[in-house]
């Protein structure tokens, strides 16, 4: 029984990756291996988070909002947005289009994401007898966190790809780049300070995230008009 | 929540390690830098500098792997199991001890299949008679006793975390849901190892000695009064003689009021089993003056809660001075009190190993001797064994302190010759006073101790604090331990905690498998028609194109 709600939960956790990139073009323009130089650059990233977090953080105990110790995680953040700004931008592709360019760093990115923070407890917790719903939870989370990277890759990418952008759209695009740069951040101050559950957290993480990748559609496809034009 | 700060933890505590093993790694370089003219040294120091490196990587991943939550139970409880044991051989009590079972209660739906699943029961609840066709559990203690059990029975004490439990069980029960493998529920798991025969029981015993004033001259021993409580089997007559020990100490603490008499207190063990404690090891290890100038022993025994009836049980003829003037003194103090006191005589059957009460073995020893008890006849092999039935609500304190009060003054008028005449030394309000609130504390320690004889060892904090106690009072204490043999073989494996863990049933998997599924298939055709949605028209509309063209 365990061994199954494992399954499921992994299932549920991973398998809108494999689904985008088989659904998507990204199979057949064979963008793979963007993808996994991607969550390399991931892994990258995380492991410099990880340093600045240790020296510059203190683990408090409790689980109270502290002003200044959540800014400083925010401003750690940002080293995710310049990872990714590496991964657009630095590493050599194969010639894709900046279409799928974006989408296939977004899924490595959200892939290596999911692995690293939610394979490890799916795996210890989820096999064990006791049943709780946070497994179930922390898939449907991975699944916003797929929209929400591939949004910022596409925000990434208009920002530091695309030259010619309506004048006017520049503050929106960096504006909603800086809302989903700083999801975690909001995420965590909604849960201790305002005390939101999981469930209700999630949720909100959803609906954000699905807000998200309808403007920076729009957005993209704005951008993508003078072009065609 | 829990899930997010640990990962918090995780990471912090990964990037610290990292920080660590990094540092070493760096302080290690330049080590090997400095030591590069020493060839020799420096290939011993590469190996231990390797070494240390793989340390502080062994530590990271045991950091990770700790920073992982492990335990998963809903609610980990202490549980006690029945005892398990053999008299001569045959096996007694529950005769095993994992558990892995479902759990149900008592209101469960008639036909359901009871295999394979744990029944919680409150102890209020237990009916003798269903329980009985059900072979599973008893409703008082000493009939569980006799019973081979061939199921692990466990006893839990009730708080809040406990209570829920059966409180949701029953909902579960209610709702008609029979917890199974295939429904949901509660599955209740004790991981315990096979029990084991405790190689060698110990009983130990306590005695302590408070010796009388001798004057000048005086050539002979003192006679000697013996009082003996039980430790482990009841509470209560270890109180008691520790509430007179510090009565006595107290007056004997003075030489002007020291009288003339020993006394020689007793904590013995091994009570059940057939008085053990007090038969070899105590008595045997008198020697033969001290037996002698022995005048009489008193015992104390189940006096714990009684309203106003007492019996002293005595195996010499009543007819006996000794007898006499030990039931005068007692009843003379006990009339003043409002006590009724019964004299029982129970002679002593000698082919018999079994022993009834605990002043036979002294009287095997031909020492005078008489128990002080509520109950008139004698209890049962086992009976009374303490466990269960010896909670602290059925001990009444203030019984406890009439029953000091009542041996205290017997003694005292004997030891100091005022029988017959109206004073009271113990007199409530003096400093002699019986004091209950150390009665009540020691009373509340002794129901809350596990204190079956052969699992306490020798060094048990409860026996320690029994002797520093009695040292306290008294003069002298030896602390005597022995083999339990014989007739009782016990098993050990006697704690254990049971885990609760809610369980989701195997349908609610499959449906969440089915609803994962059609998820996915949604998620995957939404992404083809957004992504190539015109191939897919595309492809609905080339088939009728080639039949236009074969047409």
């Amino acid at each position: 029984m365990t061994v199954f709600h494992f399954f499921n939960c992994a299932i549920l956790t991973f398998g809108p990756h494999a689904v985008y990139y088989s659904a998507t073009p990204l199979s057949e323009y064979d963008t793979l291996g963007t993808s996994i130089k991607a969550a390399l650059v991931y892994l990258g990233t995380a492991l410099v988070k990880l340093v600045c977090l240790a020296t510059f953080l203190n683990v408090s105990e409790n689980d109270n909002f502290d002003p200044s110790q959540e800014l400083l995680k925010a401003l750690i953040g940002f080293i995710d947005v310049a990872g990714l700004y590496f991964a657009l931008t630095q590493l050599t592709h194969r010639n894709i289009s900046q279409n799928h360019k974006f989408q296939a760093i977004g899924l490595g990115w959200a892939f290596a994401d999911s692995v690293l923070h939610r394979l490890a407890p799916l795996w210890v917790g989820a096999r064990g007898l006791e049943f709780t719903w946070d497994f179930i939870l922390q898939g449907i989370e991975a699944n916003a966190n797929l929209v929400f990277s591939i949004s910022l890759a596409a925000l990434g990418s208009l920002m530091w790809l695309r030259k010619n952008k309506p004048k006017t759209l520049i503050p929106i695009i960096y504006a909603c780049a800086g809302i989903v740069a700083t999801m975690p951040s909001i995420t965590s101050y909604l849960r201790r300070s305002l005390g939101w559950h999981f469930p209700k957290v999630v949720g909100f993480e959803l609906f954000t995230s699905l807000m998200m990748a309808i403007i920076s559609w729009q957005l993209f496809s704005a951008c993508q008009r003078p072009s065609s034009a | 929540m829990t899930l997010s700060l640990t990962r918090q933890v995780v990471e912090v505590s990964a990037s610290k390690a990292l920080l660590l093993s990094s540092f070493t790694l760096y302080s290690l370089s330049t080590q090997t830098l400095d030591r590069a003219p020493a060839v020799m040294a420096s290939r011993k120091q590469g190996h231990r500098e390797v070494l240390e490196s793989m340390y502080s990587v062994i530590v990271l991943v045991f950091m990770l792997v700790a920073c992982v939550e492990l335990g998963d139970a809903a609610s980990a409880v202490d549980v006690y199991r029945l005892i398990q044991y053999d008299i001569s051989g045959v096996p007694l009590g529950s005769r095993f001890a994992s558990l892995n079972h479902h759990a149900s209660s008592m209101h469960f739906s008639p036909g359901v299949d009871l295999t394979r699943t744990v029944l919680v029961i409150p102890i209020r609840e237990l009916d003798l008679g269903f329980v009985k066709v059900l072979l599973m559990v008893l409703s008082s203690d000493h009939y569980i006793l006799w019973w081979i059990l061939q199921y692990p029975v466990y006893f839990a004490f009730e708080d809040d975390n406990v209570n829920t439990i059966p409180a949701d069980i029953k909902r579960n029960d209610a709702s008609g849901q029979q917890a199974t493998a295939t429904a949901g529920g509660f599955k209740l798991v004790v991981s315990a190892a096979e029990p084991k025969k405790v190689a060698s029981p110990v009983i130990t015993n306590i005695q302590g000695w408070l010796s009388g004033s001798k004057t000048d001259g005086d050539t002979n021993q003192l006679p000697t009064i013996a009082i003996r409580g039980s430790s482990w089997e009841w509470c209560c007559g270890a109180v008691a003689l520790l509430e007179i020990a510090r009565l006595f100490s107290i007056l004997y603490s003075n030489p002007r009021t020291r009288g003339r008499y020993n006394l020689l207190f007793g904590l013995t063990s091994g009570g059940p089993y057939n008085y053990n404690g007090t038969h070899k090891l105590w008595l045997g290890s008198f020697d033969q003056r001290l037996r002698e100038t022995i005048d009489y022993a008193i015992c104390l025994n189940s006096i714990g809660s009684w309203d106003n009836e007492l019996y002293v049980h005595v195996s010499k003829p009543p007819e006996n001075a000794y007898i006499r003037q030990i039931f005068e003194d007692i009843s003379s103090v006990a009339e003043e009190l409002g006590v009724k006191v019964g004299l029982k005589h129970k002679k002593i059957n000698i082919s018999n190993s079994r022993v009834a009460w605990e002043h036979e073995q002294f009287s095997r020893h031909r020492m005078t001797a008489a128990t002080l008890s509520e109950p008139s006849v004698a209890p049962g092999l086992l009976e009374r064994a303490g466990g269960l039935s010896d909670g602290r609500h059925f001990v009444n304190e203030n019984s406890v302190a009439r029953i000091v009060k009542l041996v205290a003054e017997s003694l005292g008028r004997h030891i100091y010759g005022y029988q017959g005449k109206n004073i009271e030394i113990f007199d409530d309000g003096s400093s002699l006073a019986i004091n209950p609130s150390y009665i009540g504390s020691w009373l509340d320690l002794l129901s809350q101790t596990p204190r079956v004889a052969p699992f306490l060892l020798k060094n048990d904090p409860f026996v320690m604090a029994l002797k520093k106690e009695l040292t306290d009072h008294t003069d002298e204490v030896i602390v005597q331990t022995e083999v339990l043999d014989g007739m009782f073989t016990f098993y050990d494996s006697t704690k254990a905690i049971l885990n609760v863990y809610q369980v989701a049933s195997v349908t609610f998997d499959l449906l969440l498998l089915l609803v994962l599924g059609s998820y996915l298939i949604v998620l995957f055709s939404f992404l083809v028609i957004v992504t190539r949605g015109l191939d897919l028209i595309s492809l609905f509309r080339r088939p009728s194109s080639r039949k236009i063209k074969t047409a």
